[in-house]
């Protein structure tokens, strides 16, 4: 192990190594433990990193500009992509802006539906992370892909819930200005409670890989440690900033959907390394079953969507009015931001900016992976979670 | 038609006295089936996974679906590799990265789009960053239709390559050997950055035109973001030259019949104020 005090970020590595005798390795932008294209430039004395830079853009797809072309309507299934392993919570974000700038109540019944919602792709997502997290940390936690098996096992399950609702595995479209578009039935209830019964019963064999491995242990206890102050001034959110000690949640501090009236528990850890980026995220998987089996038989009766269909699209005359909304998004606070058009671009946007927790997760790298060695610096990326889509956007 | 045996070239110069040998053709027969066989049925897959549909890739080769079962397996490196799944948006930036990972993987290789994205650029097409379609720059053999496709659809299409390696060594299907040339701007946005020199200036122009249109009134000081134009004198040229005969003929008919159009349509907007205000 080695310390990461007095690591310099902005090191100039012409000055620290002018004659050009450290190795330079391109992590990425094509590698299987940067969890999508990202590239990551480290300077390598021996084994040990010195200065790592990292290069987004590599899935640039001009997102925000994408979606001042299109109506209100069109741009949910769009901004799906931009979290592509909780397309749930990009709708909900957008939705939720657009609402706000409209000025449109949604109806009690469908704040339920999105809670659930939300509340089923947490624990999918941080399932999708644990199990790429185990293959990336190889034989720690009982040899290559086992993990990723198991954990894929209980993800798919989840997915055939949502499938059955909106009749998509993926990128459901199912939440709309005002509401939601697909109701839930009695199956779905029954469904849920006994995949969460089986879905706990797993994890608890999880955590004891995680808690009886010394190897899982040794690598992670120590590696990547994040200050909170660090955290707080470089505008990291959610399970990592909560892992350094931070106590955000925007579910418990700013409640929305209907987490005002859950008392929503929200787990710190203060040592800011990889075993406690882990614990967080473990700890949430339970409080997300937790919150589904509470609400899930309180179901109000009722519509789901507030606002009467228009006639066309042209008929909606939006001002250049704003809307802001932020929600808890798996990796963080996710932000969306949208100003009307205006007359003279009907129901479109003249600016969409959204804010994600991901770009800020990765911004931490250059701090983090200096005086760590190559096999630290998959482990401390496999934590961080960034979601490319969501970095580059 | 009757074929000239004599005529007949062989690769190497022992390969006809291989042939005329009593009972090997039977033999080379059989190993050539042994080897259609092992071809088809240990495709190595490089995932070229960038975006959502690198998770359905991801579901794909997991517990449910289980590509291992075909002998499909996932590895990181181009140079083990039969087969590149382009699954996700390819960008500019990306795109040479995939040529030159598609050059490092040994013959033969095959080429499976994943989701729309990759086939066509889906709904990113238009957008000045993205590649519409590999295609363009990468022979593909199996389309996998879906945004994204479930990972039965991925399945099906790795069962559809299957068939069509069989079939390409059997020779009842001859493989288009196409090899597509990247387009000479291939790391080029097809909009140029605001520092490009060869940035078209009405580019510019018409930016901050629509900005300003918005009411956003002096809160936008287009001072700003107009940037000076070094060469001033070129454009009025350029104007020049094509503008006065588009106006000349046409236009007379055009504003005549388009008149009473145009001035309808404000209409509805009005209506549906009325509607609405009550």
């Amino acid at each position: 192990m080695h310390s990461v005090t007095g690591v310099d970020p902005h090191l100039d590595i012409e000055t620290y190594d002018p004659s050009a005798d450290l190795m330079v390795l391109n992590l990425g932008p094509q590698h299987p433990s940067t969890h999508g294209v990202f590239r990551v430039k480290l300077y390598l004395d021996g084994e040990i990193i010195i200065k790592a830079v990292p290069y987004a853009g590599y899935l640039h797809r001009g997102v925000e500009k994408l979606c001042e072309e299109l109506t209100f309507v069109q741009i949910i299934p769009i901004v799906d992509k931009n979290d592509y392993v909780s397309p749930m919570m990009n709708e909900q974000a957008i939705a939720m802006a657009c609402e706000a700038m409209l000025g449109i109540e949604v109806p009690p019944r469908a704040l339920y539906l999105r809670t659930i919602f939300a509340e089923l792709q947490r624990l999918a997502s941080h399932l999708l992370w644990l199990g790429t997290f185990g293959m990336d940390l190889g034989g720690a936690l009982g040899g290559g892909a086992t993990l990723f098996m198991y954990c894929f096992r209980e993800r798919e399950t989840i997915l055939g819930l949502f499938e059955e609702v909106t009749g998509c595995r993926f990128h459901y479209n199912t939440h709309a200005v005002g509401g939601n578009r697909h109701d839930i039935t009695p199956k779905f209830s029954c469904d849920t409670k006994t995949t969460l019964e089986v879905i706990e019963k797993r994890l608890e064999e999880y955590v004891q890989i995680f808690s009886s491995n010394r190897i899982y242990r040794a690598r992670t206890q120590g590696i990547g440690v994040l200050d909170g102050d660090l955290a707080n001034s470089l505008g990291i959110t959610g399970p990592l900033a909560r892992a350094s000690g931070v106590d955000h949640d925007l579910r418990r501090d700013a409640p929305y959907h209907i987490y005002g009236e859950l008392d929503v528990k929200v787990f710190t850890e203060s040592a800011g390394d990889c075993f406690a980026r882990t614990l967080v995220r473990l700890n949430e998987m339970y409080e997300s079953i937790r919150i589904v089996r509470e609400i899930i038989d309180s179901v109000p009766e009722g519509p789901i969507l507030g606002m009467k269909p228009g006639k066309s699209p042209g008929h909606i005359k939006i001002d250049a009015s704003q809307g802001y909304s932020c929600i808890e998004s798996p990796r963080g606070e996710l932000g969306t931001y949208i100003i009307g058009g205006g007359k003279s671009r009907g129901a479109s946007a003249y600016r969409l900016k959204i804010r994600s927790p991901s770009l800020h997760a990765a911004s931490c790298i250059p701090y983090l992976f200096p005086g760590h060695t190559v096999s630290d610096a998959v482990a401390i990326l496999g934590t961080l979670d960034p979601i490319m889509g969501e970095v580059d956007r | 038609m009757a074929v000239d045996e004599s005529q007949r070239t062989y690769e190497h110069p022992l390969y006809q006295h291989v042939e005329r040998m009593p009972g090997v053709s039977v033999a080379l027969g059989s190993i050539d089936q042994l080897l259609t066989w092992g071809s088809a049925n240990s495709l190595w897959i490089f995932p070229m996974a960038t975006s959502c549909c690198g998770i359905e890739f991801m579901a794909a080769a997991a517990s449910g679906v289980d590509l291992d079962r075909m002998g499909s397996i996932p590895r990181g490196t181009p140079r083990q590799c039969d087969v590149m799944v382009v699954a996700g948006t390819i960008t500019v930036k990306m795109a040479p990265r995939v040529k030159k990972l598609w050059e490092q993987m040994p013959e033969p290789k095959w080429c499976v789009a994943m989701g729309s994205c990759a086939i066509s650029g889906d709904f990113y097409r238009d957008i000045y960053s993205v590649i519409p379609g590999i295609d363009t720059f990468v022979p593909v053999d199996v389309y996998v239709p879906g945004c994204p496709p479930n990972p039965e659809a991925l399945m099906h299409g790795l069962l559809l390559l299957q068939e069509k390696i069989r079939m390409v060594r059997e020779g009842t299907l001859t493989r288009e050997e196409v090899r597509p040339e990247s387009p000479p701007n291939l790391n080029r946005p097809a909009i140029g950055r605001l520092q490009d020199p060869e940035r078209d200036p009405l580019t510019d122009e018409e930016q901050t035109d629509s900005a300003a249109g918005l009411g956003f009134g002096d809160n936008l000081n287009l001072a700003q973001i107009r940037r000076p134009r070094p060469e001033p004198e070129l454009r009025p040229q350029v104007d020049a030259e094509p503008r006065p005969q588009v106006d000349a003929e046409p236009r007379p008919q055009v504003d005549a019949e388009l008149r009473p159009q145009v001035d309808a349509e404000p209409q509805p907007e009005v209506d549906a104020d009325e509607e609405s205000a009550p």
